[in-house]
C-alpha cells in the first residue's frame, strides 16, 4: 500500500501498448487486463451491486471483442472505456427504474483524474496517518477490518477465523469504518477544485 | 427498513441488483445519507486498493465461452458539454479568468489594482499572470497591483489563501498583510490573515518562506521550512511550530473546517464566514470554552447541530441569525 489513495483507478498506462501494428486481439487482451478491475470499481459506484457491475463491464468488453476489427484501437483507450461504461451504467439504472434522485446523483460521478497540485501535500503524510488510524482501532475491530480490507477474506471466512458470528463481523466492520471516518475526517473531502459551490462573484 | 450499516453493502457491492436499487432509493430519500455514503466511500478508498476483490480470470473464461455475437454497434453517446454540470462550471471559471487575463493585457492608464474576492461560504482558485496559482478561502480578498510581475510580485491579502508559486529569485513573490509580509523562497504555502484577527498565520508545504514585518523592507523575522507553521501575533512576535499535520492546517482547502482545542470565539467567527451566519449569545461563560470539532457538511443547520451538541447549548436559527442558549448545567 505504497500509495493508498491511488486506488485501482490508476493502472499503469504502460500496460496498455497502443501500437497499430499489433493484432487487435492483443490490444483487446491488454485493455481488458489493464482496465477491467478499475471499470468494475467505477461502475459499482453507480449500480451498487458487484454482480450488476461485472455484468455491465463484461458486456462492454464483449461488444468490443465482437467489433474489434471494425473499430480498431480507438475504443480500447481509457477515456473511451470510461465514457462507454458510464453510459451503460446510467442506462441500466434508468432501465431498472432506480430512484430518479439516485440516477441524478450517479450522473454527477466524475471519471477519475490525476490529483490536483493541492493534493500533493497529502501524499507525504497520508500513508502514515492511515496506518496510524488503523493501528489505533480496538483490537477486535482492527483484526476484522484488516482481514477484510487487506486480505480480502469474505465475511464468512473472517467469522470462522476469528471465531465470532457473521453478525459480529458485520457490526465490527461498520464500527471500524465509522471510527476511521472520524479519524481521517480531514482527508475525506475532495480537493477544493471540485468543491460543490461554483466559483462566482469574482470582482474583477 | 435499512440502517446506516447497509451503506457498506452498497460500497462493497455485496448485494443483489434488487437490494442495491432499494438501498439507493433509501439513500435518495435523505441527503444526509448520501453525504455519509460519500464519507464512507472515501474511507474505503483510503484504506485499500479496491472496494472488493474482483474475479478477473473468471471473467476472461466467460468471454471465451460466450457465444460469438454479430458485430453490434456500440456508440458511446457523449453528453453535450453544456448539459454536463461540472464542465459548465469549469467553463464559467475559465471565462472569468479569461476575462481577467484580457483585462490584464489591455493597455490602460495607470489605475486601480485588480481585486479578487470570495463571498462567505465560497472557495475559488485563480491563476496569476506569471502562472502562480492561488486558492482563496471564504470571505477573502486578494488585491493584485497593476505592476505585479514587473519588478516584484506583490499581492495584498485579507483573509486566507493557499499559494502555489512559480519561483523566480529575480522577482520575489510577496504576500502583504497589515501585520506582516510573507516572501516566497520556494513554492507552496498558505497564509491566513483576516483583518478581524490580530495574528497572521503561515504554513509551508514545500520550499522555504521568509516572514517579515508589515513593511517589505523589514528584516526577516523567521524562515520557515516544509511542515512548519508560524503565527505572527499583534505584537510582532513570531511563534514557530514544527512538524504540523498539513492535512489539519490545510483542511479548509478541501472544504473542511477543523478545530483542535480552539477558543470558541475563533470557531464562531469561522462558522459565520463558512455558512454566512451571524451567531450571538448572552451566555458569558461560553467565551471561555475551547472546542475540538470538525465540519464537513455544506449545510449550516447540520453544522449548528454539531456545534450545539459539543457545547451543550440550544441553537435557534432564523435566517442568517443564530442564537446560542444554555440548556441545563454544563460540566
Amino acid at each position: 500500500m505504497s500509495e493508498p489513495f491511488h486506488h485501482a483507478a490508476s493502472a499503469p498506462e504502460s500496460r496498455l501498448p497502443v501500437r497499430a501494428s499489433r493484432p487487435s486481439h492483443d490490444l483487446w487482451e491488454a485493455a481488458f487486463q489493464a482496465y477491467y478491475v478499475e471499470l468494475c470499481e467505477y461502475v459499482l459506484r453507480f449500480v451498487g451491486s458487484a454482480e450488476a457491475a461485472e455484468d455491465l463491464v463484461h458486456d462492454l468488453f464483449l461488444r468490443l471483442w465482437d467489433s474489434r476489427a471494425l473499430r480498431g484501437s480507438v475504443c480500447l483507450t481509457k477515456p473511451y472505456l470510461y465514457v462507454a461504461a458510464r453510459n451503460r451504467a446510467l442506462k441500466y439504472l434508468r432501465h431498472r427504474r432506480v430512484a430518479a434522485a439516485w440516477v441524478e446523483r450517479a450522473s454527477r460521478e466524475e471519471t477519475p483524474t490525476a490529483s490536483s497540485p493541492e493534493d500533493l501535500y497529502l501524499r507525504r503524510e497520508l500513508a502514515d496517518v492511515i496506518a496510524g488510524a488503523i493501528a489505533d482501532l480496538p483490537a477486535r475491530c482492527r483484526e476484522i477490518f484488516v482481514l477484510r480490507r487487506h486480505h480480502h477474506l469474505s465475511y464468512r471466512e473472517i467469522a470462522a477465523r476469528a471465531g465470532v458470528s457473521l453478525g459480529t463481523v458485520k457490526s465490527q466492520m461498520w464500527r471500524a469504518t465509522v471510527l476511521l471516518k472520524d479519524k481521517l475526517a480531514p482527508y475525506l473531502t475532495p480537493p477544493a477544485a471540485s468543491y460543490s459551490r461554483p466559483p462566482q462573484g469574482f470582482s474583477v | 427498513m435499512f440502517a446506516e450499516a447497509d451503506l457498506l453493502r452498497l460500497i462493497e457491492g455485496d448485494c443483489s441488483p434488487e437490494e442495491a436499487a432499494a438501498i439507493q432509493a433509501w439513500i435518495a430519500a435523505d441527503p444526509t445519507r448520501g453525504e455519509l455514503l460519500d464519507q464512507l466511500r472515501a474511507v474505503w478508498r483510503l484504506t485499500g486498493d479496491t472496494s472488493r476483490s474482483w474475479d478477473v480470470p473468471e471473467s476472461l473464461t466467460r468471454r471465451s465461452r460466450a457465444p460469438r455475437r454479430s458485430s453490434l454497434e456500440l456508440v458511446a453517446t457523449r453528453r453535450p458539454w453544456w448539459r454536463a454540470p461540472w464542465p459548465r462550471q469549469v467553463a464559467a471559471t475559465i471565462a472569468v479568468l479569461l476575462a481577467a487575463s484580457l483585462l490584464w493585457r489591455l493597455p490602460r492608464p495607470a489605475g486601480p489594482s485588480r481585486s479578487f474576492a470570495t463571498a462567505r461560504g465560497q472557495l475559488s482558485s485563480l491563476t496569476l499572470p506569471d502562472g502562480s496559482r492561488a486558492l482563496l478561502g471564504v470571505d477573502t480578498r486578494l488585491r493584485v497591483p497593476r505592476d505585479y510581475g514587473i519588478r516584484q510580485r506583490m499581492v495584498d491579502l485579507d483573509g486566507e489563501a493557499y499559494f502555489v508559486v512559480e519561483h523566480d529569485a529575480r522577482r520575489p513573490f510577496i504576500v502583504r498583510t497589515p501585520r506582516g509580509s510573507t516572501e516566497d523562497l520556494g513554492t507552496e504555502f498558505a497564509v491566513r490573515a483576516y483583518r478581524q484577527e490580530g495574528a497572521v498565520q503561515v504554513v509551508v508545504v514545500e520550499g522555504r518562506v521568509a516572514l517579515r514585518g508589515p513593511n517589505g523592507a523589514d528584516s526577516v523575522l523567521v524562515t520557515l521550512r516544509p511542515r512548519e507553521r508560524a503565527v505572527l501575533d499583534s505584537g510582532g512576535k513570531a511563534t514557530v511550530t514544527r512538524d504540523v499535520t498539513l492535512a489539519h492546517s490545510l483542511a479548509w482547502t478541501r472544504g473542511t473546517l477543523l478545530f483542535d482545542d480552539a477558543p470558541l470565539g475563533g470557531v464562531i467567527a469561522q462558522l459565520e464566514r463558512w455558512y454566512d451566519l451571524e451567531i450571538t449569545t448572552d451566555d458569558a461563560t461560553l467565551a471561555d470554552e475551547r472546542v475540538t470539532i470538525s465540519f464537513m457538511t455544506k449545510s449550516a443547520d447540520e453544522a449548528l447541530v454539531a456545534l450545539a451538541q459539543v457545547l451543550n447549548v440550544r441553537a435557534t436559527r432564523a435566517g442568517r441569525l443564530v442564537r446560542l442558549d444554555p440548556v441545563g448545567p454544563r460540566h
